[in-house]
């Protein structure tokens, strides 16, 4: 299989990659990974003129837990995340889904970056951010913008960042006393498969125990992750128990917009959306009255 | 303790260091000075008829060395069985699938050569396409082969017995329906080949085969060529459970390139291409009804079968047969009825592939007998060792299992497994489940019908003595044949494995059918024992003469002459080899008399010793319409126990262990036997769980990689524990016969049956995907409710 | 255009010409002739072309030549030593953990760079590690039995 023609470009810093992005636009693609860029240009699906590789660009692949909030380099790999002392210890539920991610060899070349970058609907690592409430830093040459992950997907393949931003963070505001998350993903196997849904959910509790907030974040069940609003809304308030998780789970089915495709019928995918929810509430508030 | 030195052991395979390595030379690793690179035209279109086909760009791109299409390549049928010759080397006046195909290219890289088959215009008009059973076979439907209407390409009509009458006589009588799903071999190395034709007008192929002998008649017969003139050669190759066991467009394109450039051409299927070319298991749809008696004994099967064949016929003849008549055993069943359609349709073509046309049938029949043991209130053990045939027994279809340890199977994965303390006592959500199968060990007949040997093999021990070199066209393609008859070679002539070197897969070393039917060992391994032992005598015949002792006095073993009636003075004949060796540091200087040197004295008297061994199977029973198909010198069988945790709510299956026992007859490497039983269990496993190939409503291939075609990784796969059950088979060299395909007969029963001992819930419909689990167990429950 | 690269492969130091649209499998392949590595789907999925880049296993079907510029590569031919086989490869070739050999650089290399970040790892880490493998031959067994068996240093 044959690779698109194209010319390559190496950067070795944020601002010089802006500055060949800038100059070239759609014409260009970033490669980091290179798990998916790779995979869509020799299925022809993507023919960029200019590939540009952001891998060597050291300030991109750090990860630092230090200050308020916990910021990863769209670099760093997913193999370090899911292998990751800080990550298992501060935010479980991601560790949980760059775990789950492809294969031992992809996750060695995939990046956080650009599992959010491809914007597909079934990426194993949006939920789990999304849930954390993360926001993506973008850069390009006029400058260095942060967005919401709730905001960044925009469809299958498409993401709020413009032609020539590159998206250069991942920040995860400290998470609160008794908050909690969990992750689960489900496939046809258990090894390297796309998944059929996943679901992220994440709460936090109150002094009196009762759910002060919460986010439910579902893949695989709509063009982009889907935030479960009316079972968050759910949630808030009440004490957590299984029966309210199993309500939430219902209540997120119907939050979900699955389709039929040839993985599966929207009608089982709504019903694992359910399955999973509760199991992920479950997991989370395990982990919320652990966590001081 | 093994009564054999070398035989019946555990022996580190000949070919794995070099695999280990990276040493090992596969296909796409060779190169050739002067080499070409072919692509292929194929169809965009499931079903047209090609109105013009216009290369005259391609050719005239710079770098372009031949293009050819049906105009070139001539209009000879070919396919598997004679009887079905339905293909062409390039369509000429339709395309019958997406992926059919049209024209090919020489170039001096691959990047030209695509680019030259993107310069090929074709003018299609478009035809009406059919993609199931149902739409091929509905009234005026169009009709893929004009000489078979109604888009039938195979039915088959028996019956043994009276089934009719016996059902009257029934108890209990069972009707289920069972359908399986299109699949993939998926072995990890795409086919590709290397063609080579001289200017002295001989023709070498390098393919990625299963079968040099086959390849080489097909390519001899569509090419028009002396097939003297046409040798193949296989290298290593990365698997083919029955999908390389044909010849294959690529093979014949490369050969008509090369012949027309006079270089070297190398030609590969990427791994779309593997999918879109097919060849593998077809989707069965069976529809069994079993009567038994109140005791369990089964009386009748009335079975009906309809095959979704695809565009072409490929070994499909065969498999429409073997899907009935391997439901004669192992069972005793007095009365049998079978009725097998096989339909075209605009897909690929569907072959071949390890059970060929059994695994569905047996999967069905499996699970019916457990259904029938249930109502029945008698273990599904019981119900099988009630009914099974044992050595010396012939079914209705005249299949011989003159030697069966059936039982002994049953009973040994009943103790490795614990059955007794986990059957009916598992929580919910656990289950175990077992079941049996048999196969062939190797089929009865050549795909052509024909007087031939069905392997021939010569050993010749190297002229300065020592070491016995085996020449077989036989195929290893990862089972591990090499290091069979190395040993079977080695234990015949009575010395060590490592003075045995082997050379197989080359059509010039003689005739050998190949990879495939479960055959070699026990065909093949026939003639390698029989050519040894016709070294090993005339080495013992000049020994004989020179030293005056009789043959019958005299053995081979461990590389070594035994002499059994006391001491024989060998002095000058161990003088004579040293004296042909003078100035070698390493003469045998005292203790026994060595094959080395037996070996060298025999050259001296006599020249080369060349031993020959050949293998034809007696005759067999059956003189009733395709008796040739399930017919057999011998059948390997086996019994599994499958253990499953099952998720009620999302459906997802884990199959926590298989227990396996197989009747092998003799191990020759007990290692390889274990490494077959595995294979098999995982192949079963994914089929049951994961495996579809999909299409669009096009007829394209939707899941056509590894990604999406979903094979069992190593975290789906359980630990199996495998036991060897050893019959001694009358009709085996050494008594050995098949593992390689009777091992995934009871996975999928097994499997299906310990779902339902989880869950209560029967499943019909392959494979059980978390989603067909879950809808199946929600169904259940809207039974109970509702 | 191509362009020239410097990279480390089995210890020894290359400089080639390549083109940017190059993957790092044909490189090794085809310029340098290091066919022990392997083409089983060239899209990530089943491990074949299994190479250890700068520590890491990796698909070299989905690395560009370029992006290998500078760093150290391991392949299936720089795993034998003076002594003969590297003890994964003892364990595969003993325990009959090869059938058909297609997949087996791959799945060595993944079991080196398992046992080389973790010893004694235990069943469920070796079927993770190597789950990016696939083999269609083996049901995996006695791959397992192999790893398991490679004499650990403590």
């Amino acid at each position: 299989m044959l690779l698109p023609k194209f010319d390559f470009h190496e950067p070795k810093t944020l601002n010089e990659a802006c500055q060949i992005l800038a100059a070239y636009g759609v014409k260009a693609k970033l490669i980091a990974g290179g798990t998916d860029l790779m995979v869509n240009m020799k299925k022809k699906i993507l023919s960029p003129e200019q590939v540009i590789s952001i891998s060597r660009i050291g300030e991109l692949k750090k990860l630092d837990t230090s200050g308020d909030s916990i910021r990863i380099g769209s670099c760093f790999t997913v193999a370090d995340l899911s292998t990751s002392d800080a990550i298992q210890k501060h935010l479980s539920a991601l560790g949980e889904g760059a775990k789950n991610l492809g294969t031992p060899l992809i996750r060695n070349l995939a990046t956080i970056g650009g599992n959010l970058g491809s914007a597909r609907p079934a990426a194993d690592l949006p939920p789990a951010l999304m849930a954390y409430g993360a926001q993506v830093v973008l850069n390009s040459l006029s400058g260095e913008r942060t967005l919401s992950l709730d905001k960044f997907f925009l469809g299958p393949g498409f993401t709020a960042a413009k032609p020539d931003e590159i998206l250069s963070e991942i920040q995860i505001p400290s998470l609160p006393p008794h908050s909690g998350a969990g992750y689960i993903n489900i496939g046809i196997r258990k090894g390297q498969d796309c998944n059929l849904v996943n679901v992220a959910s994440f709460i936090a509790l109150d002094t009196d125990g009762t759910i002060r907030n919460a986010r439910i974040v579902m893949g695989c069940v709509g063009p982009i992750p889907l935030r479960a609003s009316s079972a968050e809304k759910m949630l808030i308030g009440q004490k957590p128990e299984s029966a309210l998780f199993a309500r939430a789970g219902a209540a997120a089915s119907l939050d979900s917009t699955p389709i039929d495709d040839f993985r599966g019928t929207a009608a089982y995918k709504r019903d694992m959306v359910g399955v999973l929810t509760r199991r992920t509430l479950d997991i989370a508030f395990r982990e919320a009255t652990h966590r001081q | 303790m093994s009564e054999y030195t070398v035989i019946n052991s555990r022996a580190v395979r000949v070919d794995t260091p070099d695999k280990a390595t990276g040493k090992a030379v596969f296909i796409d690793d060779m190169t050739m000075p002067g080499m070409l690179y072919g692509a292929l035209l194929q169809s965009p279109l499931a079903h047209a008829r090609i109105v013009s086909i216009d290369t005259s760009k391609a050719r005239n791109l710079p770098g372009v060395k031949s293009v050819v299409t049906a105009a070139e390549a001539g209009l000879v049928k070919y396919g598997v069985s004679p009887a079905r010759y339905d293909e062409t080397l390039f369509c000429h006046e339709k395309v019958r699938y997406v992926g059919d195909d049209i024209a090919a290219v020489a170039a001096v890289d691959m990047e030209t050569a695509l680019k030259a088959v993107s310069l090929i215009e074709v003018e299609y008009e478009e035809l009406p396409a059919v993609f199931t059973i149902e739409e091929a076979m509905k009234a005026g439907a169009p009709v893929l082969h004009d000489n078979y209407p109604g888009n039938i390409c195979a039915e088959v009509h028996s019956e043994f017995g009276n089934v009719e009458e016996a059902l009257a006589d029934c108890d209990l009588i069972k009707t289920t329906t069972f359908q399986n799903k299109r699949q993939d071999a998926a072995f990890i190395e795409p086919q590709g080949c290397i063609a080579s034709y001289d200017l002295s007008g001989n023709l070498t192929l390098y393919s990625s085969t299963q079968v040099p002998h086959y390849v080489q008649r097909t390519v001899a017969m569509v090419l028009k060529l002396p097939v003297g003139k046409v040798r193949v050669v296989k290298p290593y190759v990365g698997a083919g459970f029955g999908i390389k066991a044909s010849a294959n467009p690529l093979e014949l394109s490369a050969c008509l390139l090369s012949m027309k450039t006079g270089k070297p051409v190398k030609m590969n299927y990427n791994r779309e291409q593997v999918f879109q070319y097919g060849r593998a298991r077809h989707q069965f749809t069976h529809t069994m009804t079993t009567g038994v008696k109140k005791d369990g004994t089964i009386m009748a099967l009335k079975h009906l079968c309809y095959l979704d064949g695809g565009a072409y016929s490929s070994f499909g003849i065969a498999t429409v047969y073997y899907a009935g008549s391997l439901l004669g055993g192992p069972y005793k069943l007095p009365n049998m009825k079978y009725d097998g359609y096989r339909i075209y349709n605009n897909k690929p073509a569907c072959g071949a592939m390890r059970g060929h046309g059994g695994v569905a049938a047996r999967a069905c029949w499996e699970q019916q007998l457990d259904m029938i043991a249930e109502e029945l209130k008698i273990s599904p053990i019981e119900l099988r060792l009630k009914n099974m045939m044992v050595a010396g027994d012939v079914t209705c279809n005249d299949l011989n299992m003159s030697s069966l340890g059936m039982k002994e199977c049953i009973e040994a994965v009943k103790d490795g497994s614990e059955w007794t303390a986990k059957k009916g006592k598992l929580p919910k959500g656990k289950g175990i489940g077992m079941a049996c199968g048999f196969f062939v060990s190797g089929a009865g007949y050549p795909i052509y019908r024909s007087d031939t040997f069905h392997g021939t093999v010569i050993v010749k021990l190297t002229e300065d003595g020592g070491t016995a070199l085996v020449y077989t066209a036989s195929a290893e393609i990862g089972q591990g044949s090499d290091t069979t008859f190395a040993m079977i070679a080695a234990e015949a002539l009575g010395i060590r494995l490592e003075d045995v070197r082997l050379e197989s897969g080359d059509t010039d070393f003689g005739v050998d059918l190949g990879a495939y039917s479960s055959r070699q060992t026990l065909m093949t391994g026939h003639a390698v024992k029989e050519a040894a032992e016709d070294a090993r005598r005339q080495v013992l015949e000049v020994l004989a003469k020179e030293l005056n002792v009789p043959v019958e006095n005299m053995d081979i073993k461990n590389s070594l002459i035994e002499f059994k009636q006391g001491n024989v003075d060998f002095t000058g004949l161990r003088t004579r080899y040293s004296k042909e060796h003078r100035g070698w540091n390493d003469n045998p200087a005292d203790g026994p008399l060595t094959f080395r040197e037996a070996s060298r004295i025999a050259y001296l008297s006599k020249g080369s010793i060349v031993g020959t061994g050949k293998y034809k199977p007696p005759e067999l029973g059956g003189k009733y319409k395709g008796a040739t198909v399930g017919t057999s010198p011998a059948y390997g069988c086996s019994a599994q126990i499958a253990e499953v945790t099952v998720d009620e709510e999302t459906g997802q299956i884990t199959v926590d262990r298989i227990t396996d026992a197989h009747d092998c007859g003799l191990a020759i490497n007990v290692t390889s036997v274990e490494g077959q039983m595995e294979g098999s269990v995982s192949m079963g496993l994914g089929e049951a769980l994961f495996e579809e190939v999909k299409f669009d409503k096009k007829g394209h291939v939707i899941n056509a990689d590894l990604a999406e075609y979903k094979i069992p990784t190593m975290l789906d796969m359980p630990q199996i524990k495998t036991i060897i059950v050893e019959s001694n088979e009358p009709n085996g060299p050494f008594g050995a016969k098949e593992v390689g395909e009777g091992a995934i007969m009871p996975t999928i029963p097994a499997i299906l049956n310990a779902v339902y001992d989880a869950i209560g819930v029967r499943i019909h419909e392959l494979p059980m995907t978390p989603e067909r689990v879950y809808l199946a167990i929600q169904e259940a429950k809207k039974g109970k409710t509702g | 255009m191509k362009k020239l690269i410097n990279l480390t492969i089995n210890d020894q130091h290359y400089e080639v010409a390549v083109e940017p649209n190059q993957t790092l499998v044909d490189l090794l392949r085809y310029q340098l002739g290091l066919t022990g590595t392997k083409k089983g789907c060239e899209m990530g999925d089943c491990g074949s072309c299994t190479v250890i880049l700068d520590g890491k296993a990796v698909n070299s079907c989905l690395v560009l030549a370029l992006q290998a510029d500078g760093r150290s590569i391991q392949t299936i031919e720089g795993l034998e030593t003076g002594e003969g086989l590297h003890p994964v490869q003892e364990a595969f070739v003993e325990k009959g953990a090869i059938q058909c050999g297609f997949c087996s650089s791959g799945m060595i290399l993944s079991a080196k760079n398992l046992l080389d970040q973790k010893s004694n790892p235990s069943e469920i880490e070796i079927r993770r590690a190597l789950a990016g493998n696939l083999c269609r031959c083996t049901g995996y067994q006695k791959i397992i039995e192999a790893v398991k068996s490679v004499p650990q240093a403590n």
